[in-house]
């Protein structure tokens, strides 16, 4: 990438016994959006706060911007972060608050002036100024924090977890939000979540973690839709699990035996035959018919959702599958259909990794 | 309802009436008395304002009451410094062993103020372990340690101190030290990040243990006795005298007035220098609204 703007490089950290990172190599460009996704204790956080300087890796470099910044301090680095519970300075005004990193930077009050009238009009905070923390709604805090992560435009922006605290319907407005002003900023952002569904609304490319180990960084369609890592495969969307033995393997389709049936996916990871297998096919990519096919069984329950409903359709094999689409009317509970899955839309791994 | 009301006197009934007893009469009786004229150990009822005259107009007094006011600012400021830094890292990197820590600051109220004093007496004095220590190797003994308004601070100073770490410890322990890290992060030097949130956001606790401190010293009288030497007596030990050898408990009454009176002003203009309370982040952590 010729506008990178920040470079890890066998990252590596370890707090005692735990790693919390493992030989960590991420690039990210000028104008990316960027996703740390992981279940909690996976090790985004440490990732992020080594970024910014409030950790120090024990092996590897950390560069940004062309400077290699691996051993200095936070307030060198020149980047902003939002942080999780917001983290405002209480005794502050909204416009203290958001003005601080210009005042470290010693700016000229005009200057103040200006940045602070600019990034109010972002974020929408007009009329709040002279407030305090505590008078804020949590939107309004967030807005807060966000302005002050932004303020001094800097050459990048951490996020972490900033939407954790939001409620669901202020979390999808600012969703929405924050990736409008990464888009008009130009900057990159970096942005830690365990919330796969804000990772995959915002991002241009996410890295998946766990155990301090990066599992797969990507596109995040091309995560989403050709896991090449079995956490991953188990790990984004809501997939079924099917465990098996491996009868053929023919090129790259994989064919299991499974309670009875015969199913097909993508192989990963050497798979041959003989093996045990385990095979995730997300929900929404199974079909579901009302006619007699090769599995059949009968709706067992049906949890509508509005825009789309889950089936949970009990096998003739005595085995539960979920799948999701779309409502219809002869899809009741009781109702006799069969489901199936286009080889390309599973993937099939070595059971047990 | 009525059951409330039984309540309410039940809990507080007991505290109110000790207080009433043992504190506000006492006090009440030392307003009076310094109205009142004292002659050959007798007090007389004869309303005047002889004591206040007194006070006001003689020098020595005024002079004493001047040299303490001072002592007690010197000793809260040097206090304070001395505590932050003491009660930050017990708070902050204390970890499971803050509270023996805390404990361990307290460790001189294990014995009495005149033998704390004396044990200082041993440290500082002509014969104490510094000045032993620097003849032995051959230097001058160093006289401001000796027997000197210097002596009375440094006792008052470690007398009081544990009080004023306590209260920043109380205080910090509401503190989010994350704070600092987003200071850190938005470009604050360390030094810069504890001046721009840490300080302003534990005035209170500041406050408090310059309260705690100021005004004992300010009635101290122990300590100046014991490492003032000839030339080191407080207004505290002139008080005392009052009550001792003249008999002048009209006077000493008197004495005492103007200390609570000094004391209510430094507790009103602590108050003011909070100011704010916006400005101290106290808003956010409960309380009425």
């Amino acid at each position: 990438m010729s506008d990178t703007v920040l470079t890890l490089e066998h990252v590596s950290k370890n707090f005692g016994a735990i790693t919390a990172a493992d030989d960590i190599n991420i690039e990210v460009g000028q104008t990316e959006f960027f996703a740390l996704l992981g279940p909690s204790g996976s090790g985004k956080t440490t990732m992020l706060r080594m970024i910014a300087g409030l950790e120090t890796p024990d092996t590897g470099r950390i560069v940004i911007g062309g400077t290699d910044v691996t051993r200095l301090p936070p307030y060198k680095r020149g980047i902003g972060m939002v942080f999780q519970d917001f983290l405002l300075f209480p005794h502050k005004t909204v416009a203290e608050n958001i003005t601080f990193p210009l005042k470290m930077q010693r700016s000229s009050d005009t200057e103040k002036a200006e940045h602070l009238q600019w990034v109010v009009n972002l974020v929408h905070l007009e009329g709040l100024e002279d407030r305090y923390p505590h008078q804020l709604s949590g939107g309004q805090k967030q807005r807060v924090a966000l302005a002050r992560g932004l303020v001094s435009r800097p050459s990048l922006l951490l996020l972490d977890e900033p939407l954790a605290n939001l409620d669901r319907e202020l979390r999808k407005e600012m969703e929405v939000e924050i990736r409008r002003f990464q888009l008009e900023l130009g900057i990159p952002f970096v942005y830690v979540t365990h919330n796969q569904e804000e990772a995959l609304t915002m991002s241009d490319r996410m890295a998946i973690m766990r155990d301090g180990k990066m599992e797969q960084v990507g596109e995040k369609f091309s995560l989403y839709h050709n896991p090449t890592s079995q956490f991953v495969a188990s790990f984004l969307g809501s997939p079924n699990v099917f465990s098996g033995r491996v009868s053929a393997v023919d090129g790259e389709i994989a064919t299991l035996d499974w309670h009875g049936h015969a199913i097909q996916a993508r192989a990963h990871g050497g798979l041959k035959p003989g093996d045990a297998a385990t095979c995730y096919v997300k929900s929404e990519k199974i079909a579901i018919e009302t006619d007699a096919g090769e599995m059949s069984g009968e709706i067992r329950d049906v949890i509508f959702k509005g825009q789309y409903a889950d089936f949970l359709v009990l096998l003739d094999n005595g085995e539960e599958v979920t799948v999701s689409s779309s409502h219809r009317g002869q899809l009741v509970k009781g109702a006799k259909t069969h489901i199936i899955w286009k080889p390309e839309n599973a993937d099939g791994f070595p059971a047990g990794e | 309802m009525k059951n409330n009301r039984l309540f309410f006197w039940v809990l507080t009934g007991p505290g109110t009436a000790f207080l009433l007893l043992f504190l506000i009469l006492p006090l009440m009786s030392i307003v009076v008395f310094s109205f009142w004229r004292t002659e050959s150990y007798h007090l007389y009822a004869d309303w005047n304002l002889d004591n206040y005259r007194v006070l006001a107009t003689n020098p020595s007094y005024v002079t004493f009451l001047l040299r303490s006011l001072f002592m007690a600012s010197v000793v809260s400021f040097v206090s304070l410094v001395v505590a932050w830094p003491v009660a930050f890292f017990i708070t902050r990197y204390g970890g499971q062993f803050k509270i023996i820590l805390l404990l361990l600051t307290s460790t001189p109220f294990l014995t009495g103020e005149i033998l704390r004093v004396t044990a200082m007496q041993q440290i500082l004095g002509p014969i104490g372990l510094i000045n032993m220590a620097l003849t032995t190797f051959g230097f001058d003994p160093v006289t401001a340690l000796m027997y000197s308004k210097t002596a009375t601070a440094i006792g008052l100073i470690y007398l009081w101190l544990p009080f004023m770490v306590l209260a920043i410890h109380l205080s910090l322990l509401n503190f989010d030290f994350e704070l600092l890290q987003v200071a850190k992060v938005n470009g604050a030097r360390p030094l810069r990040a504890f001046w721009e949130v840490t300080w302003p956001l534990n005035r209170a606790g500041s406050a408090i243990g310059v309260v705690l401190v100021f005004i004992p010293t300010l009635a101290s009288s122990i300590t100046s006795k014991f490492l003032g030497g000839p030339n080191g007596a407080l207004f505290g030990n002139i008080l005392a005298h009052q009550f001792g050898s003249t008999g002048t408990w009209a006077l000493g009454s008197a004495m005492g007035v103007v200390l609570f009176v000094i004391s209510l002003l430094v507790l009103y203009i602590v108050w003011k220098s909070i100011g704010d309370l916006n400005r101290s982040g106290i808003t956010i952590k409960g309380g009425a609204e």
